[in-house]
């Protein structure tokens, strides 16, 4: 796979060196929280802040953070590869020339004030893509949080805190979805390799950042938060082109014309009909998320788990109530269940008691030991019609959540085939850590798992229909 | 059938543009979607009683009679079709029934003259495209008739498509097992489908002039998959669709 090394949007997610202007030394203004992000990295970002050189600018001189403060831009001594402007609108584009003078290739631009703020914010918004252009300069938002790009702690926003490293780099065209996806992956393990607010779009769009997260080589799993597309048919091509490589999960809101009614206003873009979002999803093989939990739970299983290369899954349970509604959730989606060979049948009766069900879901009963549970579990992996295994644990007294936690995660090391569990009604436990820790997408209730499985086997046969594995 | 001729096509369009036309009439629509590839079902242009007399005797009883004329868009609203047509009186009848009716719904349309079809029953499919603003031209493949009215039972893809987004487009809609002879229904032969909606998803995409286009019933047969209506619309000289 190529290198993001020469790509064109490399300055925005690996620039060695970034100013700030508008940084602020007084608490509470966003060019502060920003400088405070880059500089000393925030809440939940492990060892500090960007590894690169950051340069604050404001007319009022002084330190920020023990880095000096210039008066302008052309002050700064080195080369700046990336500015971060977090100045009011209305000198923005002063601010756009004194970027273009210093030989800035790439703005991300927090202000807000343009196109999503009436006909003068709209009229900023096209001569600063104006002079852009005649710069040879990309433009991020503006009215955006910028990037976080959580391998070189670069964080140009000015969100509370940053998500764990790890392998889903995110797009949203919504700020509040960005901070509550960051809210979200400290609290259920949802690692991020890029993320990125993307505002108005007034000249990077969705495609470009795809684009860029098709050859990033830390990125294996792509999501993105989106009201409409700037151009349609470019969205498509660019997603055409990457889901080969890898997946993409997408969540399209306005799919409803009351929703719709409420993107137009909040983004003021134009969009196309669902039908057109939809048809252009399936077509090019990306997966839709209805919700912001389908959006979590796709995105973690796809990132960390592999596809299900074949048509049929196992659901292992203890517990029979949220078997059944992990069978009913799974007939409604559309995800087949294996039908057990005799011989895998067989197998299981040797270890079960005589009153298991003799189905799928296997339900080895309520009393079933860390020995039966997992006894049945390497039966699963092995059997060959079985594809991908669902692992539901009700909490009892006979088995340890730690214990049976731990024997999955190794279990699962066995195999390729794909895992995802439930420790029904158990949230925020060490148990359920541990599975979340080892990349099995872990939830508290039985049909979110059966969800995410149901995105690896439509993962799966995106591949196998198109010859690629 | 007749082999897909894209010379043809081009020419129609032309012919309708000289004339200041957006709408093909029900002949110059068939012969389109033919051109493309599509099987057609039998059928004749008629321009008199006489003619239409002759067809009929050609096609073979029953046949079903429609108005030709690039001024009606919707036929059934000027009474301009008579189905299931047993012989020469009531062929007459309904020739002379059309004429009136056209003439006294809409006043001064130009008439061409009516199409002699033979009478095709089956399962109906329909076949269409359109543009969208955002992401260009579109196919849209589905149950006809009131599967596509009540049940909106479509699929939509951006053309162009490729052979197993044809596929699995026919997967999608809710009464595929209608499809493949569930309670009777004549089996549809899918390659014969997937051969169909790429032909339509390459000539929508080659003939940019075309903005829409129906084929509105495509039938399942006894004998294989015909279309049996076809409206074609074209574009804004110059505007046309975004992709």
């Amino acid at each position: 796979m190529d290198g993001p090394g020469d790509h064109p949007l490399r300055d925005f997610f690996q620039p060695e060196s970034v100013a700030v202007i508008g940084a602020s030394s007084k608490p509470g203004k966003v060019g502060y929280a920003i400088m405070s992000n880059l500089v000393l990295g925030a809440e939940g970002q492990l060892g500090g802040g960007f590894h690169g050189k950051v340069y604050p600018v404001n007319p009022s001189g002084g330190e920020i953070f023990r880095h000096r403060t210039f008066s302008s831009i052309k002050q700064i001594p080195g080369r700046v590869d990336l500015a971060v402007i977090a100045v009011p609108a209305a000198s923005v584009l002063e601010v756009l020339d004194e970027c273009a003078a210093k030989g800035i290739k790439a703005v991300v631009m927090i202000s807000s004030g343009f196109s999503e703020s009436g006909p003068d914010g709209k009229e900023r918004e096209r001569l600063a893509v104006e002079k852009a252009r005649s710069h040879g300069m990309r433009i991020l938002g503006p009215n955006c949080l910028g990037v976080i790009n959580t391998s070189n702690r670069l964080n140009t926003t000015f969100a509370k805190k940053a998500p764990p490293r790890g392998p889903i780099s995110f797009v949203s065209q919504s700020g509040a979805i960005c901070t509550a996806v960051i809210e979200y992956s400290q609290e259920e393990y949802m690692g991020f390799a890029n993320f990125v607010s993307i505002g108005n779009k007034c000249d990077l769009d969705d495609a470009d950042i795809i684009d860029y997260y098709a050859r990033d080589p830390e990125t294996k799993c792509i999501s993105i938060y989106m009201e409409s597309a700037k151009n349609g048919r470019r969205f498509y091509e660019s997603l055409k082109k990457v889901v080969p490589k890898k997946p993409v999960v997408i969540l399209k809101a306005g799919r409803t014309a009351t929703g719709a009614k409420a993107a137009s206003s909040h983004t003021g873009a134009l969009a196309g009909s669902d039908i057109a979002y939809t048809a252009a999803i399936q077509e090019a093989g990306a997966i839709r998320a209805r919700t912001m939990l389908e959006l979590f739970d796709f995105s973690r299983a796809l990132a960390y788990q592999p596809p299900v290369m074949g048509d049929g899954i196992a659901i292992l349970s203890n517990a029979g109530g949220p078997a059944v509604i992990a069978a009913d959730v799974a007939f409604d989606l559309g995800l087949p269940l294996s039908d057990l060979s005799d011989e895998t049948i067989g197998k299981i009766d040797r270890v079960c008691p005589p009153t298991w069900n003799h189905g799928n879901p296997v339900d080895v009963i309520g009393d079933a030991d860390l020995a039966r549970y997992t006894a049945v579990l390497d039966i699963l992996i092995k059997a060959p019609e079985v594809h991908g295994i669902i692992t539901i644990v009700g909490p009892q007294a006979v088995m340890d959540l730690g214990e049976v936690s731990r024997a999955i995660v190794e279990l699962s090391g066995t195999t390729t085939k794909p895992f995802c569990a439930s420790l029904v009604g158990v949230v925020s436990r060490a148990s359920e850590g541990y599975l979340d820790e080892h990349g099995i997408p872990e939830m508290e209730v039985p049909e979110r798992p059966v969800r995410a499985m149901k995105a690896l086997y439509h993962r799966g046969l995106y591949l196998r229909r198109r010859g690629l594995r | 059938m007749n082999e897909p001729d894209p010379v043809d096509v081009d020419r129609i369009i032309r012919g309708a543009r000289a004339e200041g036309r957006g709408m093909l009439d029900l002949w110059e629509a068939r012969n389109v979607i033919s051109g493309l590839g599509v099987p057609m079902d039998h059928a004749e242009l008629a321009g008199s009683r006489e003619e239409a007399l002759k067809a009929a005797a050609r096609i073979g009883y029953p046949v079903v009679m429609k108005i030709v004329s690039p001024d009606v868009v919707h036929k059934t609203e000027v009474g301009g079709v008579k189905i299931n047509l047993p012989d020469n009186r009531e062929v007459g009848a309904a020739f002379d029934a059309m004429m009136s009716s056209v003439r006294q719904k809409l006043p001064g349309a130009r008439v061409k003259g009516v199409l002699i079809e033979e009478m095709v029953r089956g399962t109906e499919l329909i076949i269409g495209s359109s543009c969208d603003p955002q992401f260009g031209r579109m196919l849209m493949f589905g149950m006809g008739g009131v599967f596509v009215e009540v049940y909106k039972d479509v699929s939509f893809r951006l053309v162009p498509i490729a052979a197993f987004d044809a596929g699995e487009m026919i997967e999608e809609i809710r009464g595929k097992a209608i499809l493949d002879g569930a309670r009777g229904y004549p089996k549809a032969d899918r390659e014969q489908i997937i051969r169909i909606l790429l032909k339509v998803s390459e000539g929508f995409r080659k003939h940019t002039d075309i903005e829409a286009l129906d084929i509105n019933p495509l039938m399942v047969t006894e004998r294989g998959i015909v279309a049996v209506d076809a409206r074609v619309i074209l574009g804004d000289a110059g505007k046309g669709c975004p992709v």
